[in-house]
């Protein structure tokens, strides 16, 4: 019994299934309905930013694209249904291979080169990819935007709002175990080992170009997933949602969270995206300074915590220990 | 002929615009190994003060101007006093990400001072046209490229021929021998920050007739700027000057002979591609890691 509590399978399990309660809570009344929408796109956007942070916090690279790409599933996945009347499922897969597999041309690119270039060389992509997303009218809509429906699973379970919202969280379920099961397996090691000395891991038959692809396949993966539930639980785009501003936000969910932590990354998500939208705006004054908050928070965070916030639960613990432990004494 | 001129003529006035924008970040990468994201927030930050100077309190534009370098050169000494200086124990990606939480702060603070609504800001020199061979240069543009040319100048003849150069270029190079060696490695950091503030509002200024002044004013000047330094290469001070006049010209030229729509898309292909057979860029060189 005591090994089932401490297996940590079973925590996304149960985190999953507790998160699976909001919609039920909303319908008895405890909260507002429109809060089960900030939540659902809460939790996309944490699947994006668990890609960056396995790029950005066990290979060490930034990504300034993460907002580009997940556009560009997005667009694809309302063409793919709407337009061409495909299942959901199919496009589903069409809309994540096409982004990963132009992230892996990106990629080669640009992972020869080290540090900040791969920073700049996805911010140049991203531009390219927001331009074709206001020029090619016919695909995308241009200024107007583009909408897309709930989705039909299997051809049969209709999926209301509700519907979405457990979708999204076993999906984001789904992408918490794997990537706790590859970064605590041998690609996670080869990644901590190549952040610790390149030349080091190099020496232990790491290849390093190998790696950085992987990593950054995996981060455009997990935002094209990101993606297209964003435009089927939103249900709609515009070229002015994938901005660098949003790239920025997903790097400051995964600083401020926590990097390298799964859980960390999920808390990040929900306090850059759900905590303005929940709380702040009920006060008037943070309300306009939600973006200056996170900014200060980012910079305080860097400085005084590297490690993220989502530490702060084990360092509140071990102070309540010590604490205790000197009043037995 | 006269058209191409013309073309050639304006590539130099954008030339210069995102040549000054990319030496404000090299500046502050060579002296605090950062790669300033928040540049163009700040540049534009100042823009506007130069903005509300000449507007709301009616100041005289060049005062304005003057004012806003002013307000750029305090605003980068606070920048470095409360945030950089204490980043020294931070891993150099955190950094990165750090100017990208002043960029969050800046572009947070400036819609609550200045007001959301699109502002207009005068050339420095209202009227005048110059003809080169057919072709037309406002006296303003001209004075864009010249102006340009001659606060590079003038800082290339610092960097190389004077004391605090030698201090600048011992700090860039080696901070921690530098600082050994009796150079004030704090000082050059701070005056870096100012002087790379003050590049950024001279590009905002130049920036701001073409357009309004909005809070999205530089972000393509600092996109721009950004892959002039990666074209460049980040060793050398003078690679991001040369790579960001090689941007400006291709840009216009790809935009009027290529595709209107499509070509500083077209260009920023290009360069990607070049850095795969040139990683470190026009003049920079491989760095050896000793282990």
């Amino acid at each position: 019994m005591k090994k089932l509590i401490k297996n940590p399978h079973l925590h996304f399990i149960f985190l999953g299934l507790l998160l699976m309660i909001v919609p039920k809570l909303a319908e008895m009344g405890l909260f507002k309905v429109s809060y089960v929408t900030t939540l659902g796109g809460t939790f996309i956007l944490a699947i994006a930013a668990l890609g960056l942070n396995i790029l950005l916090g066990f290979s060490g690279l930034v990504s300034l694209g993460t907002a580009g790409f997940m556009g560009l599933a997005a667009y694809l996945s309302a063409y793919f249904t709407v337009d061409l009347g495909l299942s959901f499922e199919l496009s589903l897969i069409l809309a994540v291979v096409i982004p990963t597999i132009v992230g892996i041309l990106v990629g080669l690119v640009s992972l020869k080169i080290e540090g900040i270039y791969l920073a700049i060389a996805t911010l140049a992509v991203s531009e390219i990819l927001r331009k074709t997303f206001e020029e090619f009218d016919f695909f995308t809509g241009g200024f107007s935007g583009k909408t897309a429906s709930y989705p039909t699973l299997l051809g049969t379970y209709e999926l209301d709002r509700a519907g979405m919202y457990y979708f999204v969280v076993a999906v984001l379920i789904i992408v918490m175990l794997i990537t706790y099961n590859m970064m605590n397996g041998r690609l996670g090691r080869a990644l901590n080992a190549m952040r610790g000395s390149e030349a080091a891991s190099q020496a232990m038959g790491v290849n390093l170009l190998n790696h950085r692809l992987i990593a950054f396949a995996l981060a455009t993966m997990y935002a094209s997933i990101a993606g297209v539930l964003y435009v089927h639980f939103i249900k709609y785009s515009y070229p002015s949602i994938w901005t660098l501003k949003l790239s920025l936000d997903f790097l400051a969910m995964i600083v401020i969270g926590g990097l390298r932590s799964i859980y960390g990354t999920l808390l990040g998500a929900f306090i850059v995206f759900a905590v303005p939208d929940l709380f702040l705006k009920q006060i008037p004054f943070f309300s306009e300074m939600s973006y200056v908050l996170n900014g200060v928070l980012i910079i305080l965070v860097i400085i005084f915590y590297p490690n993220g916030l989502i530490n702060m639960f084990a360092d509140i613990k071990r102070l309540f220990n010590k604490l205790s432990k000197g009043e037995g004494k | 002929m006269s058209t191409f001129i013309q073309v050639i003529l304006r590539s130099l006035e954008t030339g210069s615009i995102y040549a000054l924008a990319a030496l404000s970040i090299i500046i502050i990468f060579r002296t605090s190994n950062i790669v300033n994201f928040s540049q163009g927030a700040v540049g534009m930050f100042n823009t506007f003060v130069v903005t509300y100077l000449f507007n709301t309190m009616g100041i005289n534009i060049w005062l304005a101007a003057l004012g806003g370098i002013v307000s750029s050169i305090l605003l980068g000494i606070v920048i470095d006093l409360v945030i950089i200086r204490h980043t020294k124990k931070v891993h150099p990606e955190a950094k990165q990400i750090i100017t990208l939480g002043m960029m969050m702060i800046v572009l947070g603070i400036a819609p609550i001072l200045f007001g959301v609504d699109p502002l207009r800001l005068p050339k420095m020199i209202e009227t005048g046209n110059l003809s080169v061979l057919g072709a037309d240069i406002s006296y303003n543009g001209l004075f864009n490229i010249f102006f340009g040319l001659l606060v590079m100048g003038g800082l290339f003849f610092i960097l190389q021929k004077t004391k605090i150069g030698l201090a600048v270029r011992s700090t860039a190079s080696n901070e921690y021998t530098a600082k050994l060696m009796g150079v004030p490695t704090k000082t050059v950091t701070m005056g870096a920050w100012a002087v790379a503030g003050a590049l950024g509002v001279i590009s905002g200024i130049m920036t701001a007739p073409m357009t309004s002044v909005t809070l999205h004013i530089l972000d393509d000047v600092q996109l721009n700027a950004l892959i002039a330094v990666v074209l460049g290469g980040f060793q050398t001070f003078y690679g991001p000057v040369v790579g960001a006049y090689i941007i400006g010209v291709g840009r216009n030229l790809l935009l009027f002979y290529g595709s209107s729509v499509w070509g500083g898309q077209i260009l920023y292909i290009l360069i990607l591609l070049f850095l795969v057979f040139r990683p470190h860029g026009l003049f920079g060189k491989k760095i050896v890691k000793k282990v």
